[in-house]
Order: C-alpha cells, then structure tokens, then sequence
C-alpha cells in the first residue's frame, strides 16, 4: 500500500479544518454545506462505480432511492425506528441494485449507461402509481423522524458521515483493489487477460458504490424530513453528481469533495440571478470548459498549479 | 510446470470472413513452436480462440487433456496459459510496477484488500524480463516500445503460465533488446514452459523453437520440424505471395 505520513497529516489537516467550520460562519452557509456534504457523498458513490470502472451510470438517484424510500416507509408507515430502518435502507440498496443492474453489468460498455437512465425512469413512475398509499404517491411523505435539530448539529452529522466515508473509500481505494478497478477503466481486456474476473470486479464496485448511495439517501430523508419524488428521480439530480465527480476529479477521493463543494455554492450564488433550470446550464458549460482544458478536473489542476509555482521560485 | 495444448478443427468465422479453418495441432508439454504465416493468416485469431476472447465458432482446445471452451479467460489462465498482445496496450495510467501487480493479482476481493502487493516479486519479474528497478515507478508513455514489449512480456509471466503464447514479441525492437526476449524466452524453455511464438521475424524466432506451424488463410498448410516447415514449397510460396 502506497500510504505515506503525509497523507494521513493532510487528512487530519482537512477533518480538522471541516469541523471547525461552523464557528466560523453563519448558519445559512452552513445549510448550504450541509447539501454539499450530501452531494460529495453522492458523488463518491458515482466514483466508485464509474469513475474507477469507467462504467458510466446515469441511475445513481434510482440507487439513492431505493435507500430513501425503503427507510421512509418503514419509518413512516410501519413506525421503525431509524437505527433499524437504515441499516435495511442500506442492504435494500445493495440488493435491489444488484438484482436490476447484475445483467447489465456483465456487457461491456455504453448499454451500462442506458439501462440505468432507464431505471430511474421506471422508479419514478412506479413509486407514483404503484401503491402509493406507502410511496405517498406523488407528493411523496413528509413528516419524517429528523436525525438532527439546527444548522450546526446537521451539519457535524453530514460531514461526519462524509468524511467517514471519504476516508474509508479512500483506504481501500489505496489497496489492490483499487488498483483492479482502475485497470478496468484503462483496459478491460488485459485485466481478464491478467486471470481477473472483470464481473467480480465490477459487482464490488458496484455494491460499495450502492452501499454508500443508499447510505447517504437515507440519511439525507431523515435530515429533510421528508421525501418528494420529483427532486430525486430529477435528471438534473443526476447531472449535479456526475458533474460534481468530473469537474473534482474522477478516479480521486477527493477530487468528488472538492467538485461537491465548488457546484453547491456556485448554484447558491447563481440562485439570485438565475433562478429556474438556466442554472443547470450555466455549470454545464463551465464543467465543460475545466473538461476540455484538464480532463482530470479541478483537483489535477490545482496540483498542477502547486506543483508549478514550487519549480517557479 | 509444462503444459500440453491440442487445437482441433478449429473454425471462427468473423460474419462472412472464415479467418481459422479447421486448424488442428499438438504442442506437447515442453515444446517450443513457431506459429508463421503472411499479415492476416489468422495467427492472432488463434491466440484470441485460445484464450477465450473470440470465442471459436467449432472446434475444441484442450489443456492437458481437458477441454477449455466452456471457461472464461481468466480461469483460462488459472488452467496455465497466458498470451501477449501484439500491440502493447498497457494500463496507461498506472506504473510499470502497478501494470506487473495487475498480473499478479489474488482471486478474492478480500486478499486484495487485506494484503498488500508482493513488492519483490514484482520487482523480480521486472528484472527477469529485463526492466530495471529504476523504471518500476515510470508510466507506460515513457517508456521505449522494447520497454512496452518486456512489459507485456512481464505482465503475462506475472500470471505464472505453463504455457505462453507470444505475438510478435520482437517487432520494433533493437538488436540488444531481441537479445533479452530470447534469453528470457531460453531459460524458461530450460526451466520447462511450453510456448507458442508468432513472430514475423524469423532470425530470432529460428533458435526459440523446435517446431513450425505454417498456416496461411485460416489454413494449416505446413507442420513439423522448423527447417522442414521452412523448407517447403508451399510455405515460401505463401510468403512469397503466389500460394
Ligand atoms: N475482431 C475481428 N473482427 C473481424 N475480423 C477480424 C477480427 N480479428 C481478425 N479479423 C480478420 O481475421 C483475419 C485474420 O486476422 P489475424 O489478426 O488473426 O491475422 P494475423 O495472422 O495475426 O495477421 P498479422 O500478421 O497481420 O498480425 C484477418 O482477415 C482479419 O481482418
Ligand atoms: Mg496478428
């Protein structure tokens, strides 16, 4: 394993520096971070499917819901409580996902992408017509135990969870294990060619990668109290997590945190100015943009950066 | 440590282009043999069959008397075979050393986790194919194509094969750099590897190997002993493009 002290010194730097935070801004800020803290875990999770594997899903919401409603309903409907309930959230994520998503996993390439646009599609019809006397139908639920009571205790919650995940991928993503997913992306092929089961390989990423979707949408519920189809199943929803992953820096741990951070407050701070769908393009274009200049995204530019201005002296 | 391999009947028909037909032949355990024929006789489709990568269209490939067809690539390779590919496409992102690792990887999820890479092993195949310990943390893209091609060679050795299949292994490389590969190549025929080399070049090949397959459109059209193989009519002619 590649770990250096370094490292561990920059991540208590970054724990550290996260959790002094709210001493240092207002509350409304912190809402707003509470989101990116969502949105980073969301964007890990799509990294470590498709950002390692290089199997590019456009269903992640449908993985985020399937955790977000299993918990809602056994809280709301049949009165779990919440330690119960989202552990089940979390094995209903891994299991369902894997069920629907198994045989689509197995063929190579862009078919990935479709079914799993596909799926989320489905979910959302289906949680409005089938028994909506437990999805809440259209309107969805609200009235959901909340974990958590102001600003600041949401967000030690949210981070904590963020981080504890962030950290954790990132250990093992500095394992061999790691290192096979990564040849995935490069080249399938001559990882079946080096005696892997490419198959086996990718059902783990993918099951890490539900475990934390479903992780994180139902925790998410239970820090709204409440859940509302049309912001979930939203294609827009999608495009947030996978340009958060991109624009960080996919294949990093890292890289997604740092995407997650850097869109949540640029649609903050386009709110007054754009506040319909118009803001979804605007950050489009720009994760264009950092795409075509550096296609590792913001983290690669950033060392880029460092690392010129230390040869430059 | 030998393995043995039998090709029979082998066809693969690529839609309407038949680019192997019925190609039978025996390696026994041991053996070194080269597979020769002109650009697009089917040599690589042969390996691809092997493997498990194009799957054969009929026919069967057996590996110490035991069918292979039914399995996978990867439990192909746990059956003792391993190939290079013509065109070195390299884990491009990754270092020589993480390319080796990737051929040296455990079967279970949870030993790649738990357990940390074979630091000297992978050093020691770098060695073995002739890639100094300097260049264990460069990436692909800088490496020379005769570096490209020791790396191909250890990535396949990293899966501890009984039998090897080589595609153009020396192609683009330097005199010095051929000089390795047969080395190499030598001693582990010493120490018993069986190997099937396709190689259009046919200086270096000659000392690797005992016997010859000469095929030609899909075609088996001469085997047996090297110089018999090269000797023969068909086969000059078929390089010579009038077959
Ligand atoms: N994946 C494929 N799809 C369709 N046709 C293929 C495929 N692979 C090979 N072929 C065709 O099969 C025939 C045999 O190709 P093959 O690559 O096996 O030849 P080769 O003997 O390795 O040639 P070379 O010396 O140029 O490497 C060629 O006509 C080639 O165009
Ligand atoms: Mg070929």
């Amino acid at each position: 394993m590649n770990l250096r002290w370094h490292h561990f010194a920059l991540w208590a730097l970054f724990i550290v520096g996260m959790f002094a935070l709210p001493q240092f801004v207002s509350n409304g800020t912190l809402r707003t971070m509470i989101f990116a803290n969502f949105l980073a875990i969301f964007a890990i999770s799509w990294d470590t499917l498709s950002g390692r594997t290089g199997y590019i899903s456009f269903g992640h919401p449908f993985l985020i819901g399937i955790g977000a409603y299993t918990t809602a309903i056994l809280t709301h409907r049949f009165d779990f409580p919440v330690e119960i309930s989202i552990p089940i959230a979390v094995i209903a994520t891994m299991v369902g996902g894997l069920i629907v998503l198994l045989p689509a996993l197995r063929i190579k390439g862009s078919y990935f992408a479709l079914v799993t646009l596909a799926m989320m599609e489905l979910v959302y019809q289906l949680v409005q017509v089938v028994r909506p006397d437990l999805t809440g139908g259209t309107r969805g639920m609200s009235g959901l135990p909340t974990l958590t009571r102001g600003a600041a205790n949401g967000y030690y919650m949210s981070v904590s969870l963020m981080l504890a995940i962030a950290l954790s991928m990132w250990l093992i993503m500095k394992t061999r294990l790691g290192t096979a997913l990564s040849a995935i992306g490069m080249n399938e092929e001559a990882v079946s060619g080096s005696g892997l089961s490419v198959t086996k390989l990718k059902m783990t990423a993918f099951l890490m990668s539900a475990f934390i979707a479903g992780l994180g949408g139902a925790v998410y519920i239970h820090y709204l109290g409440s859940i509302a189809p049309r912001a979930l199943f939203d294609i827009n929803f999608v495009f947030t997590i996978i340009v958060a992953a991109l624009i960080g820096g996919a294949g990093t741990t890292i890289g997604p945190i740092a995407g997650a951070f850097f869109l949540t407050f640029l649609l903050e701070y386009l709110r007054p100015w754009l506040p319909g769908a118009e803001r979804y393009m605007v950050y489009s274009g720009l994760a264009l943009l950092i795409y075509m200049y550096q296609p590792k995204g913001m983290w690669a530019l950033m060392t880029q950066a460092t690392f010129k201005s230390k040869i430059r002296p | 440590m030998s393995a043995k391999l039998e090709i029979r009947n082998l066809v693969k028909k690529f839609g309407g282009l038949t680019a192997t037909n019925d190609v039978s032949f025996t390696i026994e355990p041991g053996q070194s043999v080269g597979l020769i024929g002109p650009n697009g006789a089917g040599k690589t489709t042969i390996f691809s069959q092997i493997m498990g990568e194009h799957p054969q269209t009929k026919g069967e490939i057996l590996i110490d008397g035991k069918e292979i067809s039914h399995l996978a690539t990867p439990q192909r390779i746990h059956a003792g075979v391993s190939r290079t590919y013509q065109v070195p496409r390299p884990f491009s992102e990754m270092s020589v050393a993480e390319n080796i690792r990737v051929g040296l990887m455990p079967d279970s999820i949870w030993d790649m986790i738990t357990r940390g890479p074979n630091r000297e092993r992978e050093v020691e195949i770098a060695s073995a194919i002739g890639l100094g310990e300097d260049q264990l943390e460069r990436l692909p893209s800088e490496l020379s194509m005769g570096d490209l091609r020791k790396l191909e060679m250890a990535r396949t050795l990293a899966t501890s094969p009984r039998l090897m299949l080589l595609d153009e292994v020396f192609a683009g490389l330097t005199v010095n750099e051929i000089a390795v590969i047969s080395d190499l190549v030598q001693s582990m025929r010493d120490d018993g590897m069986t190997f099937l080399i396709v190689s259009h070049d046919l200086k270096a090949l000659e000392p690797l190997v005992d016997h010859a397959i000469a095929i030609n459109h899909g075609e088996v059209i001469a085997q047996g002993q090297y110089q018999d193989v090269m000797g023969s009519d068909i086969v000059r002619a078929s390089y010579l493009g009038t077959a």
